[in-house]
């Protein structure tokens, strides 16, 4: 074969090579980013840990604006009965919503996934579903509890216990096993959950781990998130 | 002679992929592995040339063979979701290393030769 074929094919492919070359830095500078998935994915990541940062300090706002708020109201209606009355009106609507940290005597109850045995027929009896989180709170609910907290998350009126996946979404904030679940109330009605036949000892028959003390002192933390009302507008 | 081939094809590649419209984003890992597989085609033509044991035709299959494994392997990487393109790339680059020390050890001998040749000419003009 001759120098001049030899020449011309490298050239050829010299040709193509510089080809693939420009397109792909310009497919490369069109995206703005390399082509590794795992470097995209660390800056999302980033991105979430940046979002929460500034969320954290918003609501550090918002709370010390509230705590003005009191004070302010506080120092306005201290010298006017009727604007107390008014005041008071207001603290007992925000305990009703659970808007206000409360405290008082009442329940603790911790339930746990099961530990896989040899007689274990299927993984999915030994996992804390959203239905059970739901039946106890259903059942403090009909046994006079005044306040229910499902691991830090206050139950108030628009509160949701959804399964997403492999842990349990309460007010929009994922938890997960194990669980505690306190609630202020009459203790000893509350410990009829505990009972032979209760739902606590259905739980414990499916091999999970489901307990209930009783306690003098429990506080409960006031709802965090908006409750705001879109559609609906009163009557009157 | 063969250096004048890859610079004119070198700068009609570049005049033309200027030109070319963008590939998708999902096949750009393809064409990336694909050009490094060229690249060390070209090496490889280059020390053939200069060792005189080009051939076209396993220069072509060389050619296609490398960049369809490699594509293959991006492929199967990215379903497996593990980096087996980085084989590829070691493998090629590692060989235009080697071609490029056979190109340069090449181009060391003749041009030391050409000096040595011209020395050992002045002296002869000196000697008569």
């Amino acid at each position: 074969m001759s120098k001049k074929v030899q020449s011309l094919i490298l050239g050829l492919m010299c040709f193509i090579l510089t080809i693939g070359v420009f397109v792909q830095v310009k497919t490369v500078n069109n995206n703005g980013t390399t082509i590794s998935t795992n470097q995209n994915e660390a800056q999302l990541r980033d991105q979430v840990l940046k979002m929460k940062e500034k969320y954290e300090n918003s609501y550090d706002k918002l709370q010390k604006a509230q705590k003005e708020l009191e004070k302010v109201r506080t120092g306005v209606t201290s010298n006017n009965e009727e604007l107390k009355e008014l005041e008071k009106k207001i603290k007992e609507a925000n305990m009703l919503l659970g808007m206000t940290d409360v405290k008082g005597e009442g329940v603790t109850i911790t339930v746990e996934d099961g530990v896989a045995t040899s007689k274990t027929l299927s993984k999915v009896d030994l996992i804390v579903h959203n239905v059970d989180i739901l039946n106890i709170v259903n059942e403090l609910k009909n046994s006079g509890a005044e306040a229910i907290e499902v691991n830090n998350q206050r139950i108030v009126g628009t509160t949701s216990i959804v399964c997403d996946g492999n842990v349990i979404t309460v007010n929009g904030e994922k938890i997960s096993s194990p669980f505690t679940i306190t609630a202020i109330g009459m203790p000893e009605l509350m410990t009829t959950l505990d009972r032979a036949g209760g739902y606590l000892e259905l739980l414990r028959e499916d091999n999970l781990k489901a307990t209930l003390t009783k306690s003098k002192k429990i506080n409960i933390q006031k709802y965090t998130g908006i409750m705001a009302f879109k559609y609906a507008k009163t009557i009157s | 002679m063969i250096f004048i081939a890859i610079m004119v094809g070198c700068i009609l590649g570049a005049l033309v992929g200027i030109n070319l419209p963008i590939v998708p984003y999902t096949y750009s890992s393809y064409l990336a592995i694909a050009i490094v597989a060229a690249l060390d085609s070209v090496f490889g033509g280059i020390t053939g040339v200069l060792k005189g044991e080009f051939d076209f035709k396993v220069f072509i299959s060389g050619f296609f063979c490398n960049a369809i494994l490699s594509i293959l392997l991006t492929y199967l990487g990215n379903k497996l979701d593990i980096d087996i393109y980085l084989a590829a790339i070691v493998v090629f680059v590692g060989r235009m290393f080697i071609n490029l020390t056979i190109i340069r050890k090449y181009y060391i001998d003749k041009w030391s030769n050409k000096i040595q040749e011209w020395k050992d000419k002045r002296k002869q003009l000196r000697n008569d």
